[in-house]
């Protein structure tokens, strides 16, 4: 069997996803060795067009990005989309709730004309994708997981309960015992509750579940004493995309 | 069986002797809750906790267990046991009856081995309740007194006084390890029963079920297409919060990890509930259980009808712990079981 070629992109993200894969250090060549990687600009130089697996890390925000994911797309025979920008869209989308101009001064400043950009989405809105790994930054271990599952012909399928379960297997005490607004309740699982057991709360990165119950998980929020304003702009932080007006 | 009094001042020695072959757990406060946490001497122990925040139920059914071990290459696997003697020292009545229960499903049919081999690995230690937290009604749902199950119980009868019963032949070699303690005077006796009745008061007063507990099977019975499941059930968030730290939920999924080289893998464990969407799922994409209402029905069902068929004893030992985590604030049994049997006294 010939290994397969990997490649990774970017689009508007920080390539914190790709450093994470990076940070696996020694780990990552037992996985290398089962994989032929072409092109990776965190870890090595050089770069080719001949590649089966896609890593995309990224969300697109111009018009300029469609053709190229789109191309990628059509080298590809699986697209895995890497990290919160590119599963969900991630923070990116918080420029969606502010008008063009305005976010293009605030980060373009006088060159902001020169710029064209849209509305930051993720990758599956533009292409099909065949797997996501989610998490800003992701998990290394779901992604070993995912890049195992690949070798070994099984599809990878992410929990698809909220992050609640694996913070009460953790055995931790809610967030909302202690009057802390916790996303937990509506986003997808997988990352074992690690904001939590840290003192945190959850964040929403992983995206919506698939079974997330945003207008009860709303109404909860309320009822525990959580402003309009409070919950919406904890929901616009990462599932800006997810929310109606997009 | 045997009544023995220990005062406070011999408790140091006796956990120094049981540490020799055991991990011992005793009930300690983090943040307002309580834990069962690894005791040392610099531990300050809550004998008058209300509630242990998480079950009791994950040092015998972990959240997560290893099964078995195999091979890529050669095909071959065999089973795992990770166990080491424990003692769970504090356990009001409630939570061991819901150990009890496990310990009646686990074994039930072909035996659960994973589960035995912990089982029988553990020493169970009652405690009488001083306290009752406000979300617990475990003095409706016949769960206040338990009179097997564990290895020695313990209530607090003078402010340095336990009058501990033995359970097991165990349990007494346990209370001996540093030499015999006194006999209980029948007097002592008295007190310990007195205590135990006034607490028993206390949950009951606090909350109520309405209707004696053998009725909740058929109560239940006669609601199956009451308009109250779609009602509450339009906010459950699906989070499986109330499954997962319920004492006597004891179902799990079963999943494969394979080591980075690709050559050997595990088999594994972990917590699953049937409040969770994809719980009912079958091969092909079929939901049994597809609508958030037949979920939260179905909860209900098992605490208090089809445990009771099954065992004749309700699925809920109204400790609270689902009143208590459940965000939405929906996961009251006690609540339902109340509102179904006045909705039927209306209908008549
Ligand atoms: S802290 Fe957050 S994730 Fe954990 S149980 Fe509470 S709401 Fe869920
Ligand atoms: S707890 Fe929430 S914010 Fe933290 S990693 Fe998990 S999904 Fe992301
Ligand atoms: S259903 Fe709720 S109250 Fe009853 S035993 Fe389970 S967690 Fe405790
Ligand atoms: S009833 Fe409450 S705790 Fe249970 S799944 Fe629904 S929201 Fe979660």
């Amino acid at each position: 069997m010939s290994k397969p070629k990997v490649a990774f992109f970017d689009f508007a993200g920080c390539e914190g996803d790709q450093l994470q894969i990076a940070n696996l250090e020694e780990r990552i060549l037992d996985i290398a060795s089962h994989v032929e990687i072409v092109s990776f600009r965190e870890v090595k130089t050089g770069h080719s067009d001949d590649y089966e697996i896609a890593f995309v890390e990224g969300s697109i925000t111009r018009y300029e990005d469609e053709e190229r994911i789109k191309e990628i797309r059509s080298r590809a025979k699986i697209l895995i989309a890497l990290g919160a920008c590119a599963t969900i869209g991630g923070i990116n989308c918080l420029k969606n709730f502010l008008n063009e101009q305005e976010y293009k001064n605030m980060v373009y400043g006088p060159w902001a004309r020169y710029y064209s950009t849209y509305a930051a989405r993720p990758v599956s809105a533009v292409v099909p994708v065949d797997g996501e790994i989610h998490g800003c930054p992701i998990d290394k271990e779901e992604f070993v997981e995912v890049v195992k599952s690949l070798l070994l012909g099984k599809k990878y399928t992410p929990p698809d309960y909220p992050v609640c379960v694996e913070c009460k297997k953790a055995g931790n005490i809610c967030q909302f015992e202690r009057g802390r607004l916790c996303l937990g309740i509506i986003t997808r699982a997988g990352c074992g509750g690690v904001c939590v057991s840290r003192g945190s709360v959850c964040w929403g990165c992983r995206g919506p579940a698939p079974s997330a119950n945003l207008d009860a998980a709303r109404e909860v929020m309320d009822e525990h004493g959580f402003s309009w304003v409070e919950v919406e702009d904890r929901l616009r932080l990462y599932l800006g995309h997810f929310l109606k007006f997009n | 069986m045997s009544n023995y009094i220990v005062y406070l001042e011999q408790l140091e020695g006796l956990f120094a002797g049981w540490q020799e072959k055991y991990k011992l757990f005793v009930p300690q406060e983090k943040e307002g809750f309580y834990f069962l946490e690894e005791y040392s001497p610099e531990a300050e122990i809550s004998f008058d906790y209300d509630l242990l925040y998480n079950p009791p139920k994950s040092f015998i059914f972990p959240p997560r267990e290893d099964l078995i071990e195999f091979d890529l290459k050669t095909y071959k696997s065999k089973p795992l046991f990770t166990v080491s003697p424990q003692i769970l020292f504090g356990l009001h009545p409630y939570d061991i009856k819901a150990l009890n229960q496990l310990d009646q499903v686990m074994d039930m049919g072909s035996v659960d081995v994973n589960y035995r081999q912990r089982r029988d690995n553990t020493i169970i230690m009652g405690l009488t309740p001083l306290r009752v937290c406000p979300e617990a009604f475990w003095g409706s749902v016949n769960a206040f007194n338990v009179d097997f199950g564990f290895d020695l119980f313990w209530t607090k009868i003078g402010p340095a006084t336990f009058l501990v019963e033995v359970g097991s032949k165990k349990g007494e070699e346990l209370l001996f390890v540093n030499g015999r303690v006194d006999k209980a005077t029948s007097a002592e006796r008295e007190v310990a029963r007195r205590k135990k009745q006034e607490i028993v008061s206390l949950v009951q007063k606090q909350n109520r079920l309405k209707y004696s507990w053998e009725e909740v099977p058929r109560v239940l019975e006669k609601s199956f297409d009451s308009f109250l499941w779609a009602e509450k059930s339009r906010k459950c968030l699906a989070c499986g919060s109330c499954n997962l730290i319920c004492p006597t939920c004891y179902c799990f999924d079963i999943l494969d990890e394979v080591d980075d080289k690709l050559n050997k893998g595990k088999r594994y464990r972990t917590w699953d509930g049937c409040m969770l969407e994809s719980f009912a799922k079958i091969a092909g994409g079929h939901n049994f259980r597809g609508r958030a209402a037949e979920r939260y029905r179905h909860r209900y069902f098992r605490k208090g009808k089809y445990i009771y068929d099954m065992l004749g004893e309700l699925g809920c030992v109204g400790c609270g712990r689902c009143v208590r985590v459940c965000t939405a604030r929906i996961a009251n049994p006690l609540e339902v079981f109340n509102v179904l049997w006045e909705a039927l006294s209306y209908e008549r």
